[in-house]
This record gives structure tokens, C-alpha cells and sequence, in this order.
């Protein structure tokens, strides 16, 4: 009567992130034919990230985004687009959480450079790197923060994550906010290995 | 009146009880144990209301019955309870659209005996609150809500009391400064 079945759990899981027409992916798939107990945490994990309070689910979707372009998982880059659009994102927007993560790239790799060295010629001498988009954001220069704090969060700058952090706070979002949305993207992370 | 409500840390009651579990001929009926649930090894999240028929329940037991999946992928078995008999739940199950499809056992407590041990029962009427207990795999009462008869539960917070109650921090990374290490 109340015996245990997770067939469904890797299905479920897919659907949570805009792919339930897909095929499961095969280590998720391998995972799932051995009924791990894994794949119920992470369904859960999943689930309860997208679904935080402190963040509408446009917003959760297009940081789903930009760790799936981050990881170049294009498959699950698909489903948050679609997910974000049927949230009311616009084309616009999503093109521009695409570009952030782009640009984070860039900055991750040159910032925590500079982090590493500590020599003033390297922190005097300007980057000479061109990030025009942070000046006019169309999704706002709270959130756009955000999405730059989730992706150098996964790309490993403590220099970057340390200021975004900051000018978060400066903006008055609140530290449960900023948790919930680095929670989100270290959870799609771990979704997005098995892919 | 003084009432006692069976709370944290209390030891489940035992029963044994008739359930619908189903509305195909044949297949309505099922006894329901707590020896059948603790040797399941799961939680169990118990929840109950005062009347069959009546209008606030319906909405509140198919909200629980969306969130099914959500209790299944915590290891919890899922049961809804009235002190109504088995024959009246099956009856109000083929009357009402919301309820045809339900996934969980409604449980006939038709002797009162389990909301009484519980401490669930209103004084006058001898029906029960709209009371949700969480029980752990040991058979421990984890969590109690006990709300009055027009009041309406909010299922998600049944489930973030789960999320809470099961999620240890088991990572070392989650070790705070000064804190004692944990000996093998």
C-alpha cells in the first residue's frame, strides 16, 4: 500500500525547468533506473529554489538562465527561455540575462586575476574591458546585479561576488534575497551536471 | 473546558482503521494501520476536518491532494481523517468533482476513539479541528496545527515544516567557527 515509486522523479524534475517533452538525459536517466534517493532531493531542491519568496518566478527563471548559458547547457537554456517568456519576460530581457553572463565571464577571469596577483600595476592600470550594458539595463540594475553576483558566484571570483554582494545590499535587497538567488544557481548547477 | 492536544515529542496513537482509497467497485475500501505505517519506515502527515459535505473542506483536501507528489517525495504517506464513517466519505468522494480523484486514503474514524486520544475533538459537536500532525518514521509527533472549524490550512507550509524537520546540514562546510568537530 504505501510502498516507494520515483520513475517519475527525473520526468518531474525535467519539467520543473521547461523540458517535460524531453528525454531524460542519460546520467540522470542511469540515476533514475536505480531508484536513487538522490534524485528525490534534488527534485526537491530544485523545486523549492525556483520557488522562493523573495523572488518572482521571472526572475527565478532567468537566473536559471544564466547559469544554463554559463554551463553552455543549450537544452536547458531552451527550457528557461520558455519558462521565462510564459513568465513575461521579454525577448529583450532575455537577451540581455545572456549578455550579463557573457560579460561575467569576461570579468570573472580578469578580476580574479587581479585578485590573485595583487601587484598595483595590474589593479591601477584600468581593465579595458567595455561593459556598456550595466549602464541602462532593461531588467533593472537591482536584478541585473544579482544575475553578475550568481555567475561569478559559479565561476569562483571572490573579488566579483564580494562587490556585487555589496552593491546588492547598497540597492536594499535583502540578504535573503541575495542567499535565495546564489542558492537557486548553485541548485540548477548541480541539475546541470547529470545533463 | 480544558483541552489536551497531542503535541511534539508524544508518541503517535496506535489504530487501526477503515480508509477509502479508491471509488472503483471493489476497491473502496482499505484498513489502515500504524503498524502498516511504521513498518512502511516513512513520516506520515496526518491531517483532519470537521465534516464531510461541508464547504471549506473540499478546496483544502484537493489543495492537499495537489501537493501529493510533494509529500510522496519526502517520504511521507499522505492521509486525510473525519470522525465520518468510510461509507459517507465514499459517498461524498463520487459526489464531488474536486474529490473523485483523490490519491490518498480518507480514513473513517467512526468511533471518535483516535481524534479523542488525539485531542481533536470540539466539545459540543464531537467533531473534529482542522488539526495536521507530522509524524516521523519512529512514530514521534515532530510538528501539531490545530485550527479552529472555518479555518483553512495552507498546505505549503505543511511542507516547509517537512523541508525543515528532514533537512540536516550534514556538509562540513556548514561547521561554524568554534563549534566542536565531529568525532568519527
Amino acid at each position: 500500500m504505501f510502498a516507494t515509486n520515483t520513475s517519475d522523479t527525473a520526468q518531474q524534475i525535467l519539467q520543473a525547468v521547461g523540458l517535460g517533452a524531453s528525454a531524460v538525459p542519460s546520467k540522470l536517466a542511469a540515476l533514475a533506473a536505480v531508484d536513487a534517493r538522490y534524485l528525490k532531493d534534488l527534485k526537491i531542491n530544485v523545486s523549492n529554489a525556483l520557488d522562493a519568496a523573495s523572488m518572482e518566478k521571472k526572475e527565478a527563471y532567468l537566473i536559471g538562465l544564466s547559469v544554463a548559458v554559463n554551463e553552455k547547457l543549450a537544452a536547458l537554456q531552451g527550457g528557461f527561455e520558455q519558462l521565462a517568456l510564459a513568465a513575461g519576460a521579454t525577448d529583450k530581457e532575455i537577451a540581455e540575462v545572456i549578455s550579463c553572463t557573457s560579460l561575467m565571464n569576461a570579468n570573472n577571469v580578469y578580476y580574479r586575476f587581479r585578485h590573485f596577483v595583487e601587484k598595483e600595476f595590474y589593479t591601477t592600470a584600468p581593465a579595458g574591458i567595455r561593459m556598456s550594458i550595466m549602464a541602462n539595463p532593461v531588467i533593472g540594475k537591482e536584478f541585473f546585479e544579482l544575475v553578475s553576483l550568481v555567475v561569478s558566484a559559479l565561476n569562483g571570483c571572490q573579488m566579483c561576488v564580494t562587490s556585487h554582494e555589496e552593491a546588492l545590499l547598497k540597492h536594499g535587497t535583502s540578504q535573503q534575497r541575495v542567499a535565495d538567488a546564489v542558492r537557486l544557481g548553485a541548485v540548477i548547477k548541480s541539475l546541470g551536471v547529470l545533463f | 473546558m480544558k483541552n489536551a492536544v497531542l503535541s511534539v515529542g508524544a508518541q503517535f496513537p496506535e489504530f487501526t482503521k477503515k480508509a477509502v482509497v479508491s471509488i472503483e467497485k471493489g476497491k473502496e475500501f482499505y484498513e489502515i494501520s500504524s503498524e502498516e505505517i511504521k513498518a512502511s519506515g516513512k513520516w506520515m502527515v496526518m491531517f483532519w476536518w470537521p465534516k464531510d459535505f461541508t464547504f471549506v473542506c473540499p478546496t483544502e483536501i484537493a489543495e492537499f491532494n495537489n501537493h501529493y507528489q510533494d509529500f510522496a517525495d519526502r517520504d511521507a504517506i499522505l492521509i486525510g481523517a473525519s470522525t465520518d464513517s468510510e461509507f459517507v466519505h465514499l459517498a461524498w468522494r463520487n459526489n464531488h468533482d474536486d474529490l473523485r480523484g483523490l490519491k490518498f486514503p480518507m480514513l473513517a474514524d467512526t468511533s471518535k476513539s483516535l481524534a479523542d486520544e488525539l485531542g481533536i475533538l470540539e466539545a459540543n459537536e464531537k467533531i473534529a479541528y482542522r488539526a495536521t500532525f507530522v509524524v516521523d518514521p519512529q512514530g514521534i509527533v515532530r510538528w501539531t496545527s490545530v485550527y479552529d472549524l472555518s479555518v483553512g490550512r495552507n498546505v505549503k507550509e505543511v511542507i516547509r515544516v517537512m523541508d525543515a524537520l528532514q533537512t540536516d546540514e550534514l556538509c562540513p562546510c556548514n561547521w561554524q567557527k568554534g563549534e566542536a568537530t565531529i568525532n568519527a
